[in-house]
């Protein structure tokens, strides 16, 4: 009797329903998220019959009326009668989109350079390497003349065989490193010098068999690039694709440094330098980038030395440089506001100096705020080069504007704007998601755990 | 003697760089050079221009700009002929930027915040299509977007015989959008100023009912009252005068329409893209504002007992508002700077008409390039100053 009464009193909880049918799997998620009331379901009518309008017209338009083999506009007309896209127009002007006038002979060069980059580029991902700044700095610092070089051609003087020879030996540099790494050694340098065996050899020695080791790289490179015969291509002929990257890859890749500089200027406790980096600032963020690009091809000319007749590109990359480096500027002191004094005030209280304190203690923690807002200003960047098409640049836009302005294929605009816009969309959709990746990634460790 | 004649020039040296190493000392060597720098190269860059100037027989200064300039635009606001002035120009280069920049601004800040709340919104699917929206015109060039527009919309439109028409008064062709243009009649000033004073009588209302709320608690319908104002007063004002306005509605005659408003297909291609293309980064705004509320404030209204209408109003916007206007402002500053786009579809404004034309024209680049400049300058000064101001207003109280 008392055993029963206390089983009774002991609380045996029923096991518990499943949850009703109706909120969980495929016909809950659709409830939540898809008719939540009567409103929520108009809504969602709406848009799906929205989106299969768009999807359905487009595939009318792209793929299912569309022409992919004609040798004139009129043909493509004749077949579609204006309801389907002319892809036979895009792929015939594919070459102009992507390289301009540029020879088409000539065109290996472009590639190539675009795979050592991509080559000289690769080991930042690999995750064994250490020596992440060597890749970048070389990368930065001597691919330009490489790929001067190689786009421009003709006689080089003394200064850019050089700088190429340089860029090539630095190019094996880094990828000996990378094959060094892979091997089981520490470094190149250490497998430098034990595979000549001077590693217990005193260390005054190793940096000369280092230089030597450079230096014969060096010569071996200058002397294969000086059996280079490039047929030279002015910059008049450049143009598609390759020409809005080179202008934004060298305005983006100057950005950030002179950005730094500036923003640094402008907090500086010095006056004059804070004014003149705040009046440049200022300056160029309020003004359009169109008016900057006006001033550097009809200012510009007339500042200079009668004798000097810049090329019209330089022109238009140094007024793209300097409006990238302004915005950066901003962008980089949004970055040095959002560190705790604190932190300032440690690396002071630890004896650090100035340059040391921003390099080693400021910079780095600014930078990795600043991630976001410094892709997007590439992107921005990417973007805003098609200007240089209204000032008769024929960068991608103006090309793809100009393939419907050909007698062939009078009329054909929207194909080309179409590729155009999806080219874009591709690679500023994709900066986009690696800058989100790297906020999740190195970003971490800053702000909300 | 001889330890002293070896000592004294290290003394000496060791002195310069303490010397040098005060950071005081440093501070103004460093200013100094900086400053030398500038100065030479502002000096060279004269010189050479003037130079340049001398040498392609060109004068410099701001004589130019009552001369005449010889070419027609297409479209103004202002009124303009063929023999105006170059300053003329100017101004209605400006006043053209102005237009097309102010509209855009308008409908981008609306569609801006209908996307942005689109992108919030609790429907998956909705908020879906708002994302794809943001992410398809960030990730596309604006110049493109406005060619795209120009050339593959608005110049593929039928001619005005075939133009599409909504109630025989608006009409849209390859020649532009047409519109009726109202035509205000005699009296109309007393509607005008029965509108400006419905507008201080609401506002008069609104402060009166605030001081009584504070004071007694008691609430009073500001908000239909004022709606009553505002429209009842010219209403009937306009009614008791004798109803005084008439349209100029644009009809087809020959080959053209006549009469009523006109915009050309470049204006409505450049507002198109403008609005289009900054409604996206407006609407990431509005998100990022909203969101930045934490949900905290909504939980909070609720325990107090205000209905949801009432927190959103009383609590989530006001503190979104913060975080939403000066990213907005800033976007609005951008409309204004891009607008200088339309000179690639021919659109009339400052940089197409002074920077290109009366430039190409004159020859005066220099100061035509500062001028422009300072216009694009004094509006984002406007601009910003209107920011730090509406900061400073609605700055976090703390201690």
């Amino acid at each position: 009797m008392a055993e029963t009464t206390q089983d009774d009193v002991v609380f045996r909880p029923k096991p518990s329903l499943p949850p009703p049918p109706n909120t969980v799997g495929v016909v809950g998620w659709l409830r939540k998220n898809l008719f939540g009331g009567p409103f929520d379901s108009l809504l969602t009518i709406v848009g799906v019959s929205l989106i299969a309008y768009v999807a359905y017209s487009l595939y009318q338009y792209g793929i299912a009326n569309a022409v992919w083999e004609a040798d004139t506009y009129r043909e493509c007309l004749d077949v579609t009668k204006g309801n389907g896209a002319c892809w036979a127009g895009v792929s015939t002007w594919m070459n102009g989109y992507m390289y301009g006038r540029y020879p088409d002979v000539e065109q290996w060069r472009v590639n190539l350079a675009g795979v050592v980059l991509a080559v000289w580029l690769a080991p930042f991902w690999f995750p064994k390497i250490k020596a992440k700044i060597l890749v970048g700095m070389s990368a930065v610092l001597t691919f330009p003349f490489l790929a001067a070089h190689l786009f421009l051609g003709g006689e080089a003087g003394l200064f850019l065989q050089v700088m190429v020879a340089v860029a090539m030996t630095l190019f094996a540099t880094v990828w000996l490193n990378v094959g060094a790494s892979y091997l089981g050694y520490p470094s190149l340098r250490v497998a430098l010098l034990r595979l000549s065996g001077f590693e217990n050899k005193g260390d005054h020695l190793h940096k000369y068999v280092l230089l030597g080791a450079f230096g014969v790289g060096f010569v071996i490179a200058f002397a294969y690039q000086s059996t280079w015969e490039l047929a030279a291509v002015p910059t008049q002929n450049w143009g598609g694709l390759f020409l809005t990257l080179v202008i934004s890859g060298i305005g983006i890749s100057s950005a950030l440094p002179s950005g730094i500089i500036l923003a640094l200027g402008r907090r500086s406790k010095m006056p004059v330098i804070r004014v003149f980096c705040t009046a440049f600032i200022e300056l160029f963020r309020s003004v359009p980038l169109i008016t900057i690009l006006f001033m550097a091809v009809t200012m510009m000319p007339l500042f200079l030395p009668v004798e000097i007749n810049p090329d019209k590109l330089v022109l238009v990359i140094v007024a793209v440089c300097i409006f990238a480096a302004a915005y950066m500027a901003e962008i980089v002191r949004g970055g040095l506001q959002a560190i705790n004094k604190g932190q300032y005030e440690a690396a002071q209280a630890m004896g650090l100096n100035y340059w040391k304190m921003m390099t080693l203690i400021i910079m780095p923690q600014a930078l990795k705020v600043m991630i976001p807002n410094i892709v997007g200003n590439f992107i921005g960047l990417l973007k805003d080069t098609t200007l240089v098409s209204i000032i008769g640049l024929y960068d991608i836009l103006l090309m793809a504007k100009a393939s419907g302005q050909d007698g062939k294929w009078l009329g054909m605009h929207t194909e080309p704007f179409l590729f155009t816009a999806a080219v874009f969309f591709v690679v500023c959709f994709c900066m986009s998601k690696y800058s989100q990746h790297l906020e999740r990634t190195i970003g971490g460790g800053y702000g909300r755990r | 003697m001889a330890v002293l004649e070896k000592g004294s020039p290290r003394r000496q040296s060791r002195s310069i760089i303490e010397w040098l190493n005060d950071e005081r000392v440093r501070s103004v060597l460093y200013q100094a050079i900086v400053a030398i720098a500038v100065i030479a190269v502002a000096r060279y860059l004269f010189v050479n221009t003037s130079e340049n100037l001398q040498a392609r027989g060109m004068s410099s200064g701001f004589d130019f700009l009552s001369g005449t300039a010889g070419f027609s635009i297409a479209w103004t606001v202002l009124p303009y002929e063929a023999g105006d002035s170059y300053f003329r120009v100017y101004l209605v280069g400006i006043v053209n930027t102005l237009i097309v920049s102010l509209v855009a601004i308008v409908f981008a800040t609306l569609l801006g915040f209908i996307m942005g709340i689109m992108r919030l919104s609790k429907n998956w699917l909705i908020s879906k299509i708002a994302a794809w929206y943001v992410e398809i015109l960030r990730n596309t060039p604006l110049l493109l977007q406005i060619l795209f527009w120009f050339l593959a919309v608005f110049s593929l439109l039928p001619p005005p015989r075939g133009s599409f028409g909504l109630l025989d008064m608006f009409f849209l062709n390859n020649r532009g959008f047409y519109m009726p243009a109202p035509v205000p009649g005699a009296g109309f000033d007393y509607t005008m100023i029965a509108i400006l004073l419905a507008i201080a009588a609401t506002y008069a209302v609104a402060v009166w009912a605030k001081k009584r709320q504070m004071a007694t608690g008691q609430q009073f319908h500001t908000f239909w009252v004022g709606l009553g104002i505002l429209f009842g007063l010219p209403i009937l004002v306009f009614l008791a005068t004798g109803s005084p306005l008439s349209f100029d509605f644009a009809a087809l005659k020959g080959f053209n329409f006549q009469g009523g408003v006109s915009v050309p297909p470049a204006f409505c291609a450049l507002l198109l893209a403008l609005m289009i293309y900054h409604s996206a980064f407006m609407a990431e705004a509005v998100r990022a504002g909203i969101l930045s509320v934490s949900h905290g404030q909504t939980e909070a209204a609720y325990s107090l007992g205000l209905r949801p209408g009432m927190t959103l109003r009383l609590v989530i916007i006001p503190q979104a508002m913060r975080a939403v206007v000066p990213p907005m402002i800033s976007n609005w500053m951008n409309v204004v700077k891009n607008s200088s786009l339309a000179i690639a579809i021919g659109y009339p404004d400052l940089v197409a008409v002074y920077m290109q034309t009366s430039l190409n024209q004159s020859g005066h680049a220099i100061e035509i390039v500062a001028m422009v400049m300072l216009f694009y300058m004094s509006v984002s000064l406007t601009i910003s100053m209107a920011l730090n101001y509406y900061n400073k207003l609605v700055q976090l109280k703390e201690r």
